[in-house]
């Protein structure tokens, strides 16, 4: 069930609100739960099964660690000094143990379905060019729906509980309900068990305000992801698919819009689902915090899906340089290259895995490599070159305080993020380097490619809409509050204008393509 | 419960502002003329006199494409109008036959069965329902995109649906492409009437009834879009109902003739002119053996139609050599 | 007993140039990124002789000189 049909926004999330509104405090939960199961079912039918069966495990191994923290509050005051130190060291060797194996098992499956087949793939068409009769069947599997989302969500948990920062769930169907929450099954954000338990275990009571609220955000998603990315991606489609035909400036426009297409649809989608959250009372993780006003690449990774990014680095970054290799690689370094080398060169090695890590989660695929490491070459170079420019040019302080500088910083930033966005867009790595190739050929034809001037025109206005509305966020102007507190006329205005701009410029029905979400597919 | 009233007073009455808005926005954004309402010239019924349709023929594009009831005009004096668009569907038919029921009374109205099982590749029965049902209650949702239409000239232009079609709905295709997959009709299933497809067939049955119109179900001949299972399921639907069904794709009577290396444009999905003929000729064969349908050639009131004759005959003479000769059927 | 000074004399090994008050925020003004925190551990680490874990690594612990004064007399009594 997708977030902008009509079975969801008309009949799913209203009959849900209403139920889950009247039944006494009590019940509100298993609302929830029932809804969110029942949600995942119309989606993905009998894949509920791989759902029940991986919130299992994490239920029992968060469990077992829970225990394993009892065992030791109870048997460590009763130990001579030495006894507590061999106790201590058995009891984390049996808490990773655990940790390790929930991680493994949930690691498992997901890493088995989506990568052994591009894997299988890259082997056999390794076989095939060695003499030998040796060969291997390429399987391919469907994917669980939201999978790259749970599984990171559930080993979350496990690691938090075993770094002893959250307390385990005590029964199965509260890590269920965490789990597969339906706003956040699908496409993310990445919440955490520490701050969705309370209000997803004991939920507020239904409020006018949150109700409100929670609609006005989903409407402003619609927008997003009708008004903007749907009519962008027939424009993107074009250009993409049939890069040979393009040159040039068309390749730009292409490239313009799909950056457009993805930010208006990832963050419209984040919209519709924080919203829905927000009309039962529940905060999800935002997602989003105003992207194209980074700096640096960095920066831009840091305001942009802003979950994952903070998911590796907390389950993946920090926990590699702490890790024994690391520290030995940091050893090698100090002796042999030097104090500075020993404190960088393991941190940017670490940095490189993330980065990986950050280029394969999107997709199982080379192109997804070159993606990672892309970003990953700029940071390096801009790590490499900060220390260099900061000895070299005394003024450089004074200079990143003035306002010109800061306008330049943003826009390199995101004329490298719009590379970013052309390699992750193409198909494939060769059709990526023969568009950067493209760019430097004039292109003859019309601009207008499946849309009129019109259409271009829509997105124009909607870009600075985006824009605009990003601006105000930035300024830490609270845009709904401000609203909310405008005489009725004005506010009812508004919003109405809001829902009328989405059924006249939407672009559904028979003139557009139907595209589903682009982050569903991860 | 009484601090919920404000809040949900509150909420009603903004969605009837809404609401309001809406149905404003899409009246206002509906083509400028009826010629326009569809892809097709279904539209130009609006534009006959009241009560002067005695066949209402109902379909999508098989339906456009292959009947003709100008022929019937020519031929026996019955009055027609072929109601198709693309990708019409059984809530669009119901919808559109309520409203036609407000400016005609026809005696027999005619649905072509392949709406009952078309649908958009990417959606489900559901989705399909939905959004066709909603289209028809909020005008806006079909036109919407009609806003790039609007110019400094026509914005306050007011609509004008007066537009007659001499041609009654019919679109003549001349071009030929044969279809040679040899016997569709074969399988022995019977696929089932989507739920909510079968309400709404239900409910245009009842309309039919309480208007006092007679309502013959046919399947216009199709090769790629048709099948036998098909032909079962409404097969089993019309005994049920105790309707009439003829399904064309089997010939009963033997005298259609069909020809599919030369009568279809496009290998096998529609009927071009050569086609259409054919398929007019019988459908109106039977219609006049079993229905009372009065001959209104040269009858006050029918002036109009003794007009647009003879223009179809010039259409005609036109149309039916280019398809014989693209069929190869003329040196 | 270690003091803000020493923390402050490795800080500015990492970011030269940097010279921040006890309790000025270092993590939410951004004026150090997960990149340069984590250098930030590895100096402290090894100038120290303490062993910083993963449950260490949280904002309470890095958002100003003092906080990081405090681990790091707290992990070494350990």
């Amino acid at each position: 069930m997708s977030y902008t049909s009509f079975g969801y926004l008309f009949l799913f999330l209203p009959l849900v609100w209403v139920l889950w509104a009247v039944l006494p405090r009590r019940g509100r939960p298993a609302v929830l739960l029932a809804a969110s199961l029942l949600f995942y079912w119309i989606s993905s039918g009998r894949y509920l099964i791989w759902m029940l069966a991986a919130a299992a495990v994490t239920w029992l191994t968060g469990l077992l660690l829970g225990r394993l923290d009892t065992l030791s509050a109870t048997t460590r005051p009763e130990l001579s000094p030495a006894g507590r130190k061999t106790f201590k060291k058995q009891l984390t060797g049996a808490k990773r143990l655990a940790v390790g194996g929930g991680a493994a098992v949930l690691l498992g499956v997901f890493l088995w379905l989506k990568y052994w087949p591009f894997a299988a793939r890259s082997i056999a068409a390794l076989l095939d060019r060695m003499p030998g009769a040796l060969s291997l069947t390429v399987p391919s599997y469907v994917l669980p729906l939201g999978i790259s989302f749970v599984t990171l969500m559930a080993v979350g948990y496990l690691v938090d509980v075993y770094r002893g920062s959250c307390r385990p769930a005590a029964h199965y169907w509260q890590v269920l309900s965490f789990l597969c929450f339906w706003p956040h099954v699908v496409e993310g954000p990445f919440d955490r068990w520490d701050s969705l338990s309370g209000p997803l275990l004991d939920p507020p009571r239904p409020s006018y305000k949150n109700l409100t609220f929670g609609v006005q955000r989903v409407v402003w998603g619609l927008f997003k992801k009708m008004v903007i990315a749907d009519r962008a991606n027939m424009y993107v489609k074009a250009v993409f698919d049939d890069y040979t035909q393009y040159s040039g400036l068309a390749v730009v426009v292409g490239t313009l819009l799909y950056t457009l297409q993805l930010y208006a649809e990832f963050s419209g989608c984040m919209d519709i689902v924080l919203g829905s959250a927000e009309c039962f009372g529940i905060p999800l993780a935002e997602n989003f915090r105003q992207p194209f006003f980074s700096r640096t690449v960095g920066e831009f990774w840091r305001r942009w899906h802003i979950t994952l990014g903070a998911w590796l680095r907390e389950y993946l970054f920090q926990p590699l340089i702490l890790s024994g290799p690391w520290k030995s690689l940091g050893k090698f370094c100090r002796t042999r290259l030097g104090a500075a080398a020993g404190r960088s060169l393991p941190v940017w090695a670490a940095l490189g895995v993330t980065w990986v890590a950050i280029g394969w989660w999107h997709g199982a695929g080379w192109l997804y490599l070159v993606y990672g490491l892309y970003y990953f070459f700029w940071q390096l170079l801009g790590e490499i070159f900060e220390p260099i420019f900061t000895a070299r040019i005394p003024r450089l302080a004074e200079l990143r305080s003035r306002r010109w500088y800061r306008l330049f910083q943003v826009l390199r930033t995101c004329l490298l993020v719009l590379g970013g966005m052309l390699i992750f867009r193409a198909n494939g790595t060769k059709a990526a380097i023969a568009m950067f190739r493209s760019l430097t050929v004039p292109y003859a034809g019309s601009l207008l490619i499946q849309l009129d001037a019109r259409d271009l025109a829509v997105l124009a206005v909607g870009a600075v809409l985006l824009l605009a509305v990003d601006l105000l966020h930035e300024k830490g102007i609270a845009i709904r509050q401000r609203l909310a507190a405008a005489p009725l006329v004005l506010r009812w205005a508004v919003y109405i204008a809001g829902v009328l701009a989405i059924l006249i410029f939407g672009a559904y029905g028979d003139n557009y393509d139907p595209a589903g979400f682009i982050y569903a597919q991860f | 419960m009484k601090a919920l009233k404000g809040p949900a007073l509150r909420i009603v009455a903004f969605c009837l502002a809404l609401l309001v808005c809406v149905l404003l926005t899409g009246n206002y954004l509906m083509p400028h003329s009826n010629r326009y309402l569809e892809g097709y010239t279904a539209g130009g019924i609006l534009g006959e006199d009241f009560d002067t349709i005695d066949v209402l023929v109902l379909g999508d594009s098989n339906a456009a494409q292959g009947i003709a009831p100008m022929k019937w005009y020519q031929d026996w004096g019955i009055t027609g109008y072929t109601y198709g668009a693309a990708w019409f569907s059984v809530f669009n038919a119901y919808y559109r036959l309520k409203d036609i029921y407000s400016e005609q009374t026809p005696r027999v109205v005619v649905l072509c069965t392949d709406i009952v099982y078309s649908k958009r590749g990417s959606e489900t029965y559901f989705d399909s329902a939905v959004n066709n049902i909603s289209g028809e209650l909020f005008p806006l949702l079909r036109y919407h995109d009609n806003w790039k239409e609007l110019n400094a000239e026509n914005l306050l232009q007011p609509h004008d649906y007066s537009w007659r079609d001499p041609n009654k709905g019919f679109m003549p295709l001349t071009g030929v492409a044969g279809y040679g997959g040899g016997d569709y009709m074969y399988d022995q299933g019977r696929q089932a009437i989507p739920l909510l497809t079968e309400l709404y067939l239900d409910r245009i049955v009842r309309l039919c009834e309480d208007k006092g119109s007679q309502l013959l179900l046919i399947t216009v001949p199709a090769a790629t879009s048709w099948n036998h299972s098909r032909h079962n399921g409404i097969q089993a639907y019309a005994d049920a109902r105790g309707l009439t069904y003829i399904d064309y794709n089997l010939d009963p009577a033997g005298m259609l003739g069909l020809d599919w290396a030369t009568d279809t444009p496009d290998s096998g999905s529609h009927l071009n002119v050569l086609g259409a003929i054919k398929l007019t000729d019988v459908l109106g064969e039977y219609l006049t053996q079993n229905y009372d349908l009065p001959d209104h050639r040269g009858k006050a009131g029918f002036e109009h139609w003794d007009d647009d004759a003879r223009t179809w005959t010039d259409t005609m003479d036109k149309a039916i050599p280019n398809a014989m000769q693209a069929a190869g059927l003329t040196q | 007993m270690h003091t803000n000074e020493e923390i402050l004399k490795v800080l500015a090994e990492i970011k030269p140039g940097l010279h921040p008050a006890a309790d000025d925020e270092l993590i939410k003004t951004g004026l150090l990124d997960s990149v340069e925190v984590m250098q930030l551990v590895m100096a402290l680490g090894e100038e120290f002789d303490v062993e910083i874990t993963p449950a260490d690594l949280r904002e309470e612990n890095f958002h100003t000189i003092a906080a990081l004064c405090a681990m790091v007399n707290r992990l070494e009594e350990e």
